[in-house]
């Protein structure tokens, strides 16, 4: 169970790894220009970077939904750049090429392994919540 | 140890342990953050210290002549934004005007924005014609006052510093959209037959040579044909007015950038029935106007652009 977790853990830093960098690198090699969505690359860049150390590191749940969290606001800000916009700002397909469609794998990557590691804390969890609500367990 | 308990169940350890990740979240995001701009600005300070290649402004749709709520005095603002792009520290190589330079194509219009360009500070002033310019005589008036040099209805192109440059007219011989027509198409294809495709190319004209907005006549008919022909080149830009807002979109090698005006603002697409100007609360009006400065330095692929409000 100890190696499933670690390989998840280890997955999940890698796919926000991958999806962090390439933000940017996008950021470094012009997107800096656009308004607004230079900004929000940084953040991203940034931010996923973080979040994979951590995650590495063995942090707490938390930091995973944080992760769906951003992941999620990636891919919607994605969808909108192709369709109505966002910030103003529109691409066609997957350009740049390879890095959109890399990063929107490595975010789908991330909520699915997310996903995973919630349900197998699942049982776990209520075990533990059963355990500690049990009468005259020692606080 | 009960005093490490607190009401919501959460002990003070757990409680600190939850802080310190927090906190090494905030602390690593941030040093992220300091690292990729580091990065970044070192890369745009290689790039300062090869000066750019080429530093030009835009400025579009001053719409002289227009009275309105909207904006009540467009000379002032276009002066404003003149007094902008020769305050921005160093002499722009040129200054283009995307378009819609008068409201109405009258002669006095045409004498006052003329008149007016005269107070940029940089050598040369380079114009394509708004459907605002050519509102009754195919842009006769128009070529009079700005055509010197170009050729066919005002189309032209030029190079300077390893970049070319090419002015388009798509406000003629329109329906809904705008419209290159067959002699245009035929001048570019052969304008860049001879270019090498590592040859920056920036293309200029009035309406967007994309499909912005086509049920508000927002794109331009013929503009597939025109990019066909800027198919293999590597770093191709497109700049228009027209719009009267930012936006920007990439189709693999072509970035397009929509300029804003120094008139008036008119609504983002899809916004009411018909691009009518909108009429901010007072105070407003100066965000959404402003001017574009553009540079290229070689060795780059793609050109670098800085919009600014009118301040």
């Amino acid at each position: 169970m100890k190696i499933v977790n670690l390989a998840l853990r280890i997955a999940i830093g890698a796919s926000l790894a991958a999806s962090g960098v390439i933000h940017a690198y996008l950021y470094i090699h012009g997107y800096r220009d656009i308004p607004t969505v230079g900004p929000a690359f940084l953040l991203q860049g940034s931010v996923f970077c973080a979040l994979a150390v951590l995650v590495l590191a063995g942090g707490p749940a938390w930091l995973q939904l944080v992760a769906v969290v951003g992941a999620t606001g990636s891919l919607a800000a994605f969808i909108l750049s192709r369709t109505g916009g966002f910030f103003g700002f529109t691409e066609t397909g997957w350009q740049p090429a390879p890095y959109a469609a890399i990063t929107v794998v490595a975010e789908l990557l991330t909520l699915l392994l997310v996903g995973t590691t919630a349900l197998r804390r699942r049982p776990r969890a209520s075990a533990s919540t059963s355990r500690s609500s049990s009468p005259g367990r020692p606080r | 140890m009960s005093g490490d308990n607190d009401p919501a169940g959460m002990t003070r350890r757990q409680l600190i342990r939850h802080g310190a990740w927090f906190g090494a979240a905030v602390v690593l995001t941030v040093a992220g953050g300091e690292v990729i701009s580091h990065v970044a600005g070192s890369a745009g300070a290689a790039q300062q210290a090869t000066r750019p290649a080429l530093r030009f402004a835009q400025i579009s749709d001053s719409h002289i002549g227009f009275n309105g709520p909207a904006n009540p005095n467009v000379a002032d603002t276009f002066n404003h934004a003149i007094g902008q792009i020769n305050g921005l520290g160093y002499t722009p190589d040129f200054v283009i005007h995307t378009g819609d330079l008068t409201h109405l194509a009258t002669p006095d219009q045409f004498d006052q924005v003329k008149q007016m360009l005269t107070g940029l500070n940089t050598p040369r002033v380079f114009t394509v014609p708004g459907e605002h310019d050519s509102t009754d005589d195919a842009g006769q008036k128009y070529r009079q006052v700005f055509g010197a040099g170009t050729r066919g209805d005002g189309w032209y192109s030029f190079d300077i510093a390893g970049v070319h440059l090419i002015g388009l007219v798509n406000t003629l011989n329109m329906q809904k959209l705008g419209h290159l027509g067959t002699d245009q198409l035929q001048f570019i294809e052969k304008d860049v037959a001879g270019l090498s495709s590592d040859t920056p190319i920036v293309v200029f004209s009035h309406i967007p040579l994309f499909a912005m907005y086509p049920d508000w006549g927002w794109g331009t008919d013929d503009a597939t044909q025109a990019l066909s022909y800027l198919k293999r080149f590597s770093s191709v830009t497109c700049l228009n007015g027209h719009v009267h807002q930012l936006f920007s979109k990439t189709e693999g090698n072509v970035r397009f950038y929509s300029g804003t005006t120094t008139a008036y603002p008119l609504p983002t697409p899809g916004q009411g029935p018909a691009p009518k100007p909108v009429t901010l609360p007072a105070g407003k009006l100066r965000e959404a106007l402003g001017v574009r400065e553009v540079s290229y330095t070689k060795g780059q692929q793609a050109l670098a652009l800085k919009d600014q409000k009118l301040t």
